[in-house]
């Protein structure tokens, strides 16, 4: 085991812990944290296998594999974000709205 | 009459009192202002709103719309608060819409017949905008960012702008269209003074709408 495998373990295991502890999350929100915290350990401890998942997918290396998988899953997460963000915003409008009109009516 | 006003203090007073002195009712929603706008408006008869913070122009414009609503108006109209627009170009509006039946009348200040300083840039700006209105509305107007319009009661309760910024004229614009509503255009004065030029919308603020409509579409 080289030291960026120990960093990247203690860091995946710290946050699905705090992840877990902080979302007080449902019984498949934890077995979901658990499950993903398990395959990032098996690959970082075996790095290789994500080359030969590549090769299959016809990628050269397995960094670029895993590089076009986070790109796509961040640019999902700002999507989803966004669109949290426009609800927030719309709950918010009719708060303040309801108020202006409610202050004329006194 | 509605005003969607913000940090406005600086003219507010004298285009409500235009409008007051056509004996129009006016509604002016202060969306926040940081200013003395509210107090700028003591004394006058005017229906006054206030967001307890910014929200943007669509939305103050919803709240009047909302609130001028249950005076069950005969007609709507809205006004921007920083003196481009013409006082008397509002009776023309009246008289078109009643002419040709319609639900709503555009100001443009690209018709014949409309006297404006458009600035040279803020001119290709708007074409541009125009053109991407139709693509996000479905109409093709002449000048699609225009504040100045009259809407029948009837057409204003179906409008319900959830557009906060200034993406709200696109959203006008597809509730014509999904409504099959009449709509025509009607040349209006608009002038941009020194102050109207520093407080309306800059040509940047442009990019930032075009991202709010395609949001807009996305997530309808």
């Amino acid at each position: 085991m080289v030291p960026i495998q120990i960093i990247l373990i203690s860091a995946v295991v710290f946050l699905a812990f705090y992840m877990y502890l902080r979302l007080r999350s449902s019984l498949l929100d934890a077995i979901l944290i658990f499950l993903f915290c398990i395959a990032a350990v098996f690959f970082i401890i075996f790095p290789d296998t994500t080359t030969r998942i590549a090769q299959w997918m016809g990628v050269k290396r397995g960094i670029n594999l895993v590089f076009y998988f986070i790109t796509l899953f961040f640019f999902f997460l700002i999507l989803k974000l966004y669109s949290r963000l426009r609800r927030l915003e719309k709950k918010f409008t009719e708060l303040i709205r309801e108020q202006s009109l409610k202050q004329l009516d006194n | 009459m509605i005003v969607p006003a913000y940090n406005e203090s600086y003219i507010i007073r004298e285009t409500v009192t235009k409008l007051l002195d056509e004996d129009f009712s006016v509604v002016v929603v202060d969306d926040g202002s940081l200013d003395n706008t509210g107090n700028e408006l003591k004394g006058l008869p005017v229906f006054y709103i206030r967001h307890l913070i910014n929200l943007g122009q669509g939305a103050a414009l919803q709240t009047g719309i909302e609130y001028a609503l249950r005076h069950r108006p005969g007609y709507l109209v809205t006004f921007d608060a920083d003196g481009q627009h013409d006082v008397k170009d509002i009776r023309r509006m009246v008289e078109l819409l009643e002419k040709e039946k319609a639900a709503i009348v555009f100001g443009s200040r690209f018709l014949p017949g409309s006297q404006t300083n458009v600035p040279v840039a803020r001119k290709w700006v708007l074409k541009i905008a125009r053109m991407i209105n139709y693509l996000a509305s479905g109409i093709l107007l002449s000048d699609a960012n225009n504040g100045l319009r009259v809407m029948t009661r009837e057409a204003a309760m179906r409008l319900k702008i959830t557009e906060n910024r200034s993406s709200h004229n696109a959203q006008v614009q597809r509730m014509v269209s999904e409504n099959k509503l009449r709509y025509c255009e009607c040349a209006v004065n608009v002038s941009y003074s020194e102050y109207s030029r520093k407080k309306g919308l800059k040509n940047v603020n442009s990019i930032r709408i075009l991202y709010d409509l395609i949001l807009f579409k996305i997530f309808r």
